[in-house]
């Protein structure tokens, strides 16, 4: 089996959110409840203040400290669908431990104060279980893997768009959207990268695009020191988040 | 005995009612709000999950685990002259654990999935199994425990064991309860191996001022109504000990506020510099509810009054209560990135439903309480003084 792996090359990300709304369209997440969003901040003072941006989907880490706190099994690491983790929505009981435990801040639980007004769930109220229901949807839905519109109660993140990704071919090496066989299956947010700063492989497979990109380009992990050993390799300068300051109001 | 216990009678039946009353009206209005509005009527949010009713249920729970600690001064560790609060100790710690599970139960998601989901998946990585599990059987071996009092059994083999099983369970459970926070290494205001002995203290502290607080409720805040078993307690080494732990609990969060805000970590540094100690309610909350109560304990002529010893439960039980939310809300008012969505410190301040949930747990303690009061005798002690053990030399005999 492969090991999914995502690449993101800040050098060429513009931080123009394309990912952000692929993302949203394609998971029919909330507005605001990205599961994958390109986080703004800033580091250093005049005259040699920057600007700078992230995208940030879940890290899919090898050693996902999710997993260890979940206390229903509910998140799981799926060796056998590329070491993606899920969560299982028939057995999520919403403790949010696992909110605690991720050191990424990459799970939403949703249910919640709308993150952006007007609450959209006014004009689309919830039907069979679902959050919200709005008039257009994913028809991919699979609960034990928290994809389709997330019921209430449990906490939901980034599958890898798994729905896609699990039906290429065995065996291939790079999910790349400029390859017309392979373009459907290719995660939403990585199809849609104007620039092309994202790509999507298997880790395992020693001839694939994503090894040599992180072998070459000097691939590093957010946060290591976490231990979690992320999935997700950034590339070019700056995949370092300042750590945080009170701002002087 | 005499029975000067007033909960037995009119103005137990006004608490009574008046607590079911609160009971009833809390937990209709949380139930109402989470139909209608759902979890959004919480001001808890995916950048700060936990918010005050994480930190009411482990109040709760604490205070439990205290009166378990204490009750088990006599019951494990032999200290006889203290046989008089420990019946009343085991029933507090049962139905003040109920009433924080029950909190936690509404704060939860999904509550009766956990009843299958926990046990099922048998995740014995995670310290919130763990949780489950030995509060499951701290409950049990409280409940154990005193219906061997309610029998009479105060010192047979079975009932020692079962208060051993009973003193290792708290234990567990509440260190544990600690490591949930404990073993965050992505929360450093929590990760902190020694939280155990810091929950420890608290517990006891928290425990010890319920203990006093609710003993002396039973006989109208008048000590001179107490049995003479209760009387000789609170003038002797109760008070003293409370003191200690007092004072224990300010050193340890005197070491933790020294550390945070010498380390330059600013996941630490901030939180004790920009949060808690930028917060007059925090400030006050040390002042009013730990150091003034230690003050007044550490007076040999104070700390036996029995106004001073009712004013200090009731402001630790606040204090605590104040330590606890800060404990729990601080560990999370860092955002983990900087940027989009938090360019600040968190704030969060609890809603009207996370207080009513607070409240319906403090309506429920109360309920149970009176009923307790009510229904057994609380202030019970073995009737016959035995030689705990025959190596120890026999009283004299006419
Ligand atoms: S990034 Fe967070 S949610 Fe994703 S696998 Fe890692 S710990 Fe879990
Ligand atoms: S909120 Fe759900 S997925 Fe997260 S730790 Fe709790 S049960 Fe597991």
């Amino acid at each position: 089996m492969a090991k999914w792996g995502m690449v993101i090359d800040l050098d060429k990300c513009t931080g123009c959110q394309a990912c952000t709304t692929a993302c949203a369209m394609e998971n029919d997440t909330l507005p605001g409840e990205s599961w994958q969003d390109v986080l703004f901040y800033n580091e250093g003072e005049y005259p040699s203040a920057q600007m700078k941006w992230l995208p940030r989907p879940c890290m899919q880490c090898e050693d996902p400290s999710c997993v260890h706190v979940c206390p229903t099994r509910a998140t799981y690491k799926d060796e056998d669908a590329g070491g993606i983790v899920f969560v299982d929505w028939n057995k999520c009981i919403g403790c949010k431990y696992c909110m605690i435990a991720c050191p990424y801040g990459v799970r939403f639980f949703a249910d919640e104060q709308p993150l952006v007004e007007p609450d959209i769930r006014d004009t689309y109220p919830g039907e069979n279980g679902q959050m919200w229901s709005p008039p257009y949807q994913n028809p991919e839905q699979d609960w034990r893997r928290g994809i389709g519109i997330q019921p209430k109660g449990v906490v939901s993140k980034c599958t890898f768009c798994y729905h896609k990704v699990s039906k290429a071919p065995e065996g291939v090496a790079d999910l790349d959207e400029d390859d017309p066989e392979l373009k459907e299956y290719v995660p939403a947010c990585v199809r849609t990268c104007a620039p092309k700063a994202r790509f999507f492989g298997d880790l395992d497979n020693p001839e694939s695009n994503v090894n040599r990109l992180i072998a070459d380009k000097k691939g590093a992990r957010l946060l290591d020191h976490t231990g979690n050993r992320p999935q997700v390799y950034y590339l070019g300068a700056g995949a370092s988040i300042p750590a945080f300051r009170p701002r002087e109001s | 005995m005499s029975d000067n216990n007033i909960m037995k009678g009119g103005p137990g039946t006004g608490l009574l009612i008046l607590s079911a009353v609160v009971l009833v009206v809390s937990f209709g209005y949380v139930m109402f709000q989470l139909m209608t509005v759902g979890h959004a009527a919480f001001n808890v949010s995916s950048k700060l999950p936990w918010g005050q009713p994480i930190s009411t249920y482990l109040y709760f729970a604490l205070a439990s685990s205290g009166l378990g600690l204490i009750a088990s001064l006599p019951l494990v560790f032999g200290f006889k002259q203290y046989y008089g609060i420990a019946k009343r100790a085991i029933f507090l710690a049962f139905i003040i654990l109920i009433s924080g599970m029950a909190v936690l139960a509404l704060e939860l998601g999904h509550t009766f999935r956990m009843l299958w989901a926990i046990p099922f998946n048998m995740q014995i990585q995670s310290a919130m199994f763990w949780m489950g599990v030995f509060y499951a059987a701290d409950l049990l071996f409280l409940l154990w425990k005193f219906q061997k009092m309610e029998a009479g059994d105060w010192d047979s083999r079975n009932t020692k064991i079962i208060g051993i099983a009973s003193f290792l369970g708290v234990l567990l459970a509440s260190g544990n309860l600690a490591l949930i926070f404990g073993m965050m290494s992505m929360r450093p205001f929590w990760y902190d191996g020694s939280l155990p002995i810091y929950f420890y203290l608290t517990a006891i502290t928290s425990g010890m001022a319920a203990l006093v607080f609710f003993t002396y409720l039973a006989y109208g805040f008048t000590r001179s109504n107490m049995p003479e078993k209760l009387q000789i307690v609170f003038t002797g080494g109760l008070p003293k000990l409370f003191a200690t732990v007092l004072g224990l609990t300010i050193l340890f969060v005197t070491v933790r506020a020294i550390t945070g805000l010498y380390a330059n970590n600013p996941e630490v540094y901030h939180v004790w510099a920009d949060y808690l100690f930028a917060s007059p309610l925090y400030i006050l909350s040390l002042v009013f509810g730990l150091l003034l109560p230690f003050a007044l304990m550490m007076s040999a002529k104070l700390r036996v009054n029995p106004q001073i010893q009712i004013l200090v439960a009731v402001l630790t039980f606040g204090g605590l209560f104040a330590e606890r939310y800060y404990f729990v809300v601080g560990g999370q008012v860092i955002p983990l990135f900087q940027g989009t969505w938090a360019w600040d410190m968190l704030q969060y301040t609890p809603s009207v439903t996370e207080w009513a949930l607070t409240i319906m747990g403090a309506a429920m303690m109360f309920t149970l309480y009176v009923l307790g009061e009510k229904y057994f005798d609380l202030s019970a002690a073995p009737q016959l003084e035995r030689a705990p053990r025959t190596a120890e030399p026999r009283q004299a005999t006419a």
